[in-house]
């Protein structure tokens, strides 16, 4: 469904992405790990059209993206829930849930709505309050909740575990999984890497800008330099 | 006397407010000080005295006035918002990522540009508004409004109303909002932020439009250099209101209409453009982020 081939990306003259190879299969959860600055950030922000890759293809069911911008990318159903969580301060609740239905114009706005309210409630009892004054968790849930307003059949998720409460990161992972047996492919990006690769049909393993390993969920998760770096065994 | 000042404080305000508020929506957005944006105006001013005086000739003005006064203002809407959009495009739009400068000195540039084009095309000297509206008015609580004065403060005031609607209750609207405050973001849900750009050009170009409409034919005369002190007196109004904050425009126009009314009566009208000045330094002294802005804005 995805599918990066020796994607390069900078930044001014940092080299941040260095020919990564990643393959997203339709209906899978695929995952991203790697240490700070491993560059999984920028490969985010590169499939999303934010960055232009210097060389390297990127193509989305088959389709090249080269020289779409970044709504188009979201009009062909890729949907990020960027690092930081990105919600719009200034805008209500379910303003900023409308504004994640921008592209898709409507489209089954109340179903996803529904869907939404019943997946936080939370969202629902704050939805006239403003983005900026949920607390972390309770943005996080409105991030998510944002990107699947616009029916993705991609979504990408920029560690949306991230400062939140155990309990809170087990609801995340519950609802990540929730979402892609719905039929969304997921391509997840994680510190968290226990709980992301248990979750994983696939995983990647990134360092200083290339893919260093890769294999199934299980297969990493049992690896020695996995276990070592990774998984704090 | 004081409600008279009111009155005429008013009149002026309202126009100030409609420019202040194009300043402070490309700043909402950009980050940019459009400093040609009071070109806008004074173009608006022209293409009102061009457009009437064209059916002044063909003869409708004598017919039905206020068929040629409407023809006239949606012709200059239409062409000044043709020139907002062409500006951003052309003197912007490539310096989208260049340091924060340079798109300031283009600004600059294209204020030059617009002035001696005017200069050029139409004389150096003072055009004269083809159609005269006089004294005419009403009483108001003792105090003499002209239809004209009303129809400002009307015209303003609905125009401030409607653009409020349109921010806070059209998709469109909220798709600005979101774009200001997170342009990176605004485009991951989607929003096509060039085309937001744009329509935020074009917005502002037509308010400004209007303003040039209405001082034209409230002071009957115009020049090329009347957009130079029009815009830093509506970028007074946007700093003071606090930039950025389009309801903070339309106080802070307001605001300074009225000091600039009531100080030209009590003070001197001497002085009368200095007072602006004043504003402006004391509000960057007191209170930079203006009387609505937020203490240092977050910027993602
Ligand atoms: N805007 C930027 N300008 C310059 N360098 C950048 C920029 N953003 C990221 N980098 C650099 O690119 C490299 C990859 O950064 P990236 O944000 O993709 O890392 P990451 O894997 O997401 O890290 P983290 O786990 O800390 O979020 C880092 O060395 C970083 O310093
Ligand atoms: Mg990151």
């Amino acid at each position: 469904m995805l599918k990066l081939t020796s994607v390069h990306t900078s930044y001014d003259h940092i080299k941040a992405l260095k020919g990564i190879d990643i393959e997203v299969d339709k209906g899978e959860i695929a995952c991203l790990i790697g240490s700070n600055g491993a560059g999984k950030t920028t490969t985010l922000l590169t499939i999303s059209g934010i960055l232009k890759p210097d060389s390297g293809e990127i193509t989305f069911e088959g389709e090249p993206l080269k020289n779409i911008s970044p709504h188009n990318i979201v009009n062909k159903g890729i949907c990020q829930v960027p690092e930081g969580r990105r919600v719009f301060p200034r805008l209500t609740v379910l303003e900023n849930i409308e504004m994640g239905a921008f592209g898709a114009k409507g489209k089954n706005f109340h179903r996803n709505l529904e869907k939404i309210f019943l997946l936080f409630p939370i969202l629902k009892e704050r939805k006239n309050q403003m983005g900026g004054t949920l607390s972390g968790g309770e943005q996080q849930m409105l991030a998510i909740g944002r990107a699947l307003m616009a029916n993705p059949k991609l979504l990408l998720l920029d560690e949306p575990s991230l400062g939140l409460a155990p309990i809170m990161v087990s609801k995340i992972f519950k609802t990540i999984k929730e979402i892609n047996e719905e039929g969304v492919t997921i391509l997840l990006v994680e510190q968290n890497a226990k709980a992301a690769l248990r979750l994983s049909h696939c995983g990647y393993v990134l360092e200083n800008g290339t893919i260093k390993l890769h294999g199934s969920g299980e297969e990493l998760l049992h690896n020695e330099d996995v276990k070592k770096a990774y998984l704090g065994e | 006397m004081l409600l008279q000042q009111l009155i005429n404080g008013l009149t002026l305000g309202g126009v100030y407010a409609i420019i202040a508020i194009g300043y402070t929506m490309v700043y909402g957005i950009l980050e940019l000080i459009n400093f040609a944006h009071g070109e806008i105006y004074m173009l608006g001013a022209y293409l009102a005295i061009i457009f009437l005086g064209l059916f002044t000739a063909m003869g409708l003005t004598a017919t039905s006035l206020p068929l040629a006064l409407i023809l006239t203002a949606i012709l200059t809407i239409i062409f000044c918002s043709a020139y907002g959009f062409t500006m951003e495009k052309v003197a912007y739009k490539p310096l989208r990522n260049a340091p924060r400068l340079s798109p300031l000195i283009s600004a600059i540039g294209v204020s030059i540009f617009l002035q001696n084009y005017v200069m050029l095309t139409q004389g150096a000297t003072d055009k004269v508004f083809p159609q005269r509206f006089g004294e005419a008015g009403f009483q108001f609580m003792n105090v003499n409004v002209t239809y004209l004065q009303a129809m400002i403060i009307l015209v303003s005031g609905l125009l401030m109303f409607f653009l409020h609607l349109f921010i806070h209750k059209t998709r469109m609207g909220k798709a600005m909002r979101a774009t200001a405050q997170d342009k990176t973001m605004a485009a991951l849900v989607g929003i096509n932020v060039d085309s937001i750009i744009s329509v935020t050009f074009i917005i502002g170009a037509g308010l400004a439009a209007v303003a040039g409409i209405m001082v034209a034919s409230y002071y009957g005369l115009v020049n090329y250099f009347i957009g130079y002190i029009a815009g830093i007196k509506a970028f007074t109004a946007a700093v003071l209101g606090g930039i950025g904050n389009i309801p903070g425009a339309m106080l802070g126009g307001i605001i300074l209409g009225l000091v600039e009314s009531t100080g030209a009566a009590y003070i001197s009208s001497e002085y009368k453009d200095a007072y602006a000045f004043i504003i402006l330094i004391v509000i960057l002294l007191i209170k930079p982020s203006g009387i609505l802005g937020k203490t240092t804005e977050e910027k993602v």
